[in-house]
């Protein structure tokens, strides 16, 4: 953009900007046509609802923003579910101990990619499409497809479904996740190397940085962070089933792609992912409440992402119809 | 100022996700107030385990007229695609929403029963059907069959449809599946109760395919020339063996009934080779469900009772399940006016 602009004018076309209109936008609407939609009571539950796919969307950022994508995401909640049934139910251990170790089979299954992508040089898209089959089959091999955990003590329930100091209490973990991959994105030189891989991965080679050790952080940490949605997951439904997660890698990257990051990296934020996740969460609470039917709320989605990137692209497609417009008077002979 | 318009960005998602809220205004939510007025408009909310399923679709149907006749508001809404906690945030959206009353088939027994458990703590009444909950997570149960009723109804169509010394065939899921072993118990007991003479002469497994159901009834033609009839208690088993009994060429001569859906067996019961699909009605499932929702919010429908009178028929309820009666037959002459 030209730098003659004021700061604020650059920054109300902004995608963060634009989102956060229709986020509010979205909620008036809702609320004056649903029927006890703008109520502390749902607020609560849209925030516990998003919990899940908010936690991907904040690790899936990083990832997209070095050009890379981890679709496993979804099928590794998946198998950390039922692993840490198993540990809880099988091994008898107790519920900190196998939340430790869940976190832990993520850590290690998020190295799995980052080792095979880092590593052998494969590209992101194939390997996680490769995980996202062999997490969710060794889910499903592990219990047979139909072994139920269920009957976790109270006190672990309370963790997906009660509130705390009047917030469900899975929030202050969310929110702590947003912290902390906003300061790493945005406050650590170590998050702008994501963002300048996506640019130019051979140029931060060129600048001395590890490139390989950054990639493979981002998809460690997505590992760790799907064990956390996992446990979150499971103390919500009371229950770890194999099939927990499925297709939520993609509610993810819905959430980061509207919060306008780049599918191609390099530019992106995390509030945006936060915005982009908000904007889902109330259409699709906003749906039941207005008694439309539920199945509107992917037409909407898909419509909500269109117009979101439309309206992010039309300033900079005018103010460039005005730069060859000028051009061309200026490329005009003097008579 | 980038750097301000950043913050202000994930503030304000913050406020719009918590501060905004209002206190909740729904008087439904009121707990102490468990039984609603007889005149007032109720909100019954029906939750399918799957909304593109066309067994539900047809339930709802039966639902809708219930709601027609007690004037009620009805919602009907369900997951549309796989993710399990979808029935979940379904009805703890319902919860906030302040409906008056519940219906849930449920996919996910234990899953869904913490929805629901939430659901009857802030004063909302709960049934399912279709597909049970925990107990404690509902007041009654919509129960559509009994392993008794498929048993003795199958059997007896059997016995209407042969001689009373004829022999026939089951062709069964699998040898070792439960409710397949409780059906035929009862349709044992029944045959050996009120038809003694007629004999059972082979139990064949299809493993739920129908291509199998087919090989199987195709030996069982040439093993038994004097075979009259082929019981199919899976519902793969019932197109399964009518193909084998049409390519047969005995149409007629081998008559086929089973327990199935009507849509995947129009085509025989209408070609006269499969005489009787024994299932329930789907519609009257509906039906039934919104009448006892409408009626435990209403405070009409007690636990503890032992009937219950819906429309013009009265239904019987034992311990806490509202037993939609015998199964219903789909023969030639109905089985055009369901679509599942």
């Amino acid at each position: 953009m030209n730098a003659k602009q004021p700061t604020w004018k650059k920054n109300l076309f902004r995608h963060e900007a634009i989102l956060l209109v229709v986020l509010i936008a979205e909620w008036i609407f809702f609320d004056a046509i649903g029927r006890n939609f703008g109520t502390y009571d749902n607020s609560c539950d849209i925030l516990r609802h998003s919990c899940e796919i908010g936690l991907l969307a904040l690790a899936m950022t990083p990832i997209i923003l070095t050009g890379g994508i981890d679709l496993s995401v979804g099928s590794l909640l998946g198998l950390c579910a039922i692993l840490f049934g198993k540990f809880w139910r099988d091994a008898h251990l107790p519920i900190p101990v196998a939340a430790l170790c869940t976190l832990g089979v993520g850590a290690l299954a998020g190295g799995l990619n980052a080792a095979l992508i880092t590593r052998l040089r494969l590209p992101p898209l194939i390997v996680t499409l490769g995980t996202f089959s062999l997490f969710r089959g060794l889910a499903e091999a592990i219990t047979q497809g139909v072994d139920t955990f269920t009957n976790f003590p109270n006190s672990f329930l309370f963790l997906g479904q009660e509130r705390w100091l009047g917030i469900p209490a899975q929030a202050p973990i969310f929110i702590g996740a947003v912290i902390f991959f906003w300061l790493l994105v945005h406050q650590t030189t170590y998050g702008r190397t994501f963002r300048a891989l996506g640019f130019a991965p051979e140029g931060v080679r060129f600048a001395g940085i590890p490139v390989e050790r950054r990639i493979a952080m981002t998809y460690v940490l997505a590992g760790i962070i799907s064990a956390i949605a996992a446990i979150i997951y499971t103390a919500r439904l009371g229950q770890a089933k194999a099939d927990a997660g499925n297709g939520y890698e993609l509610y993810a990257i819905t959430a980061v792609v509207l919060g306008g990051t780049s599918i191609f990296g390099g530019t992106g934020s995390v509030h945006g992912t936060l915005l982009g996740v908000a904007a889902i969460a109330v259409l699709q609470s906003g749906i039941v409440h207005a008694l439309q039917p539920s199945e509107m709320a992917g037409m909407l989605t898909g419509a909500l992402l269109i117009l979101a990137l439309t309206s992010s692209v039309l300033p900079k497609m005018i103010s460039g119809l005005r730069a060859r417009k000028s051009a061309l008077k200026l490329s005009k002979p003097i008579a | 100022m980038k750097r301000f318009l950043s913050y202000f960005c994930s503030l304000a998602v913050a406020a719009s996700m918590i501060g905004c809220g209002k206190n909740s205004e729904a008087p439904a939510a009121g707990g102490n107030q468990t039984s609603k007025p007889a005149g007032k408009k109720l909100t019954v909310a029906l939750l399918p385990k799957s909304k593109g399923n066309a067994y539900f679709i047809s339930c709802q149907k039966g639902a809708q007229k219930a709601a027609g006749e007690l004037g009620d508001e009805l919602i009907f809404d369900g997951p549309t695609g796989t993710d399990p906690a979808k029935q979940n945030e379904i009805v703890e959206n319902w919860i906030t929403l302040g409906v008056d009353v519940i219906a849930a088939a449920c996919e996910n027994k234990e899953g869904i029963s913490t929805a629901l458990r939430k659901a009857q703590s802030k004063g909302i009444k709960v049934i399912t059907y279709d597909a049970d909950a925990l107990p404690d997570a509902r007041s009654f149960f919509v129960n559509q069959a009994t392993p008794q009723g498929i048993g003795y109804t199958l059997m007896d169509q059997a016995a209407q449809l042969c001689s009373s010394n004829a022999e026939f065939a089951i062709i069964t899921a699998s040898l070792t599946a439960a409710n397949q072993q409780e059906w035929q118990k009862f349709i044992e007991e029944d045959r050996a109760k009120n038809y003694p003479n007629m004999k059972l002469v082979a139990v064949k497994p299809c493993d739920d395919l129908k291509d199998k159901a087919q090989s199987e009834t195709t030996a069982l033609l040439s093993t038994y020339p004097n075979l009259k009839l082929v019981m199919a208690i899976c519902s793969p088993g019932v197109p399964g063996a009518a193909e084998a009994v049409k390519q047969a060429g005995k149409t007629g001569q081998v008559k086929v009934i089973g327990l199935g859906l009507p849509n995947e067996n129009k085509i025989y019961v209408h070609g006269g080779v499969t005489q009787a699909v024994v299932l329930w009605n789907t519609m009257d499932l509906g039906y039934l469900t919104v009448q006892a929702a409408d009626a435990l919010a209403r405070g009409t429908l007690k636990p503890g009772d032992t009937s219950f009178k819906a429309g013009s028929q009265t239904y019987e309820i034992q311990g806490d399940n509202i037993m939609l009666g015998k199964p219903f037959v789909f023969t030639k002459d109905n089985i055009d006016q369901f679509d599942f």
